[in-house]
């Protein structure tokens, strides 16, 4: 068993392959693991929009004991990953970290959110650092306007 | 189960809460890449988490420390639940799991594990013992079910 704790290193050597083989492989998997996650998520995302995106990042942010900080208002959902632990535990590895390695979260969280009509703007900021900004609006312009804040705006599959 | 007292850290040792759903994207990583690339592609990245992700615990098996390897096991399948049981001596180390919960939460999650899916552990172990003095054997006794085996090469 490859522990559920170093699955982000065994992510990691997947990444690695795929970026080998070219874009559109990395592309394709992420849209797969995208597709694995709306089977918990995508219901709560079109039945409660953002307080549903809210309930599954607080889970998540207490399952995968990550320093987050998460804010809701009527516009939009805020995460701030002060320290990611997935990119915290493949930059502690005797394996070489995959240098894109953040990219893989806007692949499958950018896909889901378009689904669901909202508007996702995914600020990694640094990939060295284990930190990003994610916010999720209602209204496309404002996510517009948002982007332009952004010191690296993270793109998807769908959204180039 | 004989207690492991080695004094030595683990090279990664987590705590905190557990995400078990990661190995539901384990079963479909599994799927997608037998799929798209064959199976020889998967059991190569396995090779690569065998030989470089773990390449603290192959060192020390090289070295003939093989316990720091029941370490490993004790603290993982401990955190995760597992109901498993291990012998360990100098020469010979037997973990027996009776229910990987790996496995069976992948069950629950999905349905359907993949055929494949205890190939992260046959494959990862020969990659640890690889260009080493000793051997893992692990064989599956049944669903969810394992014994692996650490010894010398004869």
């Amino acid at each position: 068993m490859i522990p559920s704790d170093h699955f982000t290193r065994f992510y990691n050597e997947v990444f690695k392959f795929l970026e080998d083989k070219g874009e559109e492989h990395l592309e394709a998997y992420w849209l797969e693991i995208s597709k694995n996650q709306e089977k918990h998520t995508l219901e709560l995302f079109k039945e409660k929009g953002l307080k549903g995106m809210y309930e599954y990042w607080d889970h998540i942010r207490i399952e995968e004991n990550c320093d987050m900080d998460l804010k809701l208002d009527d516009e939009k959902l805020e995460l701030r990953m002060n320290v990611c632990p997935s990119l915290s535990k493949v930059l502690d590895n005797d394996a070489e970290p995959m240098k894109r390695y953040c990219d893989h979260c806007a692949g499958w969280i950018g896909p889901l959110i378009d689904k669901v009509d909202h508007h996702l703007v995914y600020d990694v900021i640094d990939r060295n650092k284990p930190q990003c900004v994610v916010k999720i609006f209602k209204d496309k312009e404002k996510a517009i306007e948002e982007e332009k804040n952004a010191k690296l705006l993270m793109k998807w599959p769908g959204k180039k | 189960m004989n207690k492991n007292n080695l004094d030595q850290k683990l090279r990664y040792n987590d705590g905190g809460n557990v995400h078990m759903d990661f190995h539901g994207a384990t079963n479909t990583t599994i799927e997608f890449i037998i799929n798209k690339y064959g199976i020889d592609t998967m059991n190569d990245i396995f090779k690569k988490v065998g030989n470089d992700v773990y390449k603290d615990i192959k060192d020390h098996i090289k070295k003939g420390n093989i316990k720091m390897l029941a370490k490993h096991w004790q603290h993982f399948f401990d955190r995760e639940n597992a109901d498993y049981n291990i012998s360990i001596n100098d020469e010979e180390i037997i973990l027996t799991v009776n229910r990987c919960t790996a496995y069976d939460h992948v069950r629950k999650l999905v349905g359907n594990v993949s055929p494949n899916f205890c190939d992260q552990t046959i494959k990862t172990n020969e990659a640890l013992a690889e260009n080493t003095p000793y051997e893992i054997k692990t064989e599956i006794l049944g669903e969810a079910a394992c014994r692996q085996t650490i010894r010398k090469r004869a």
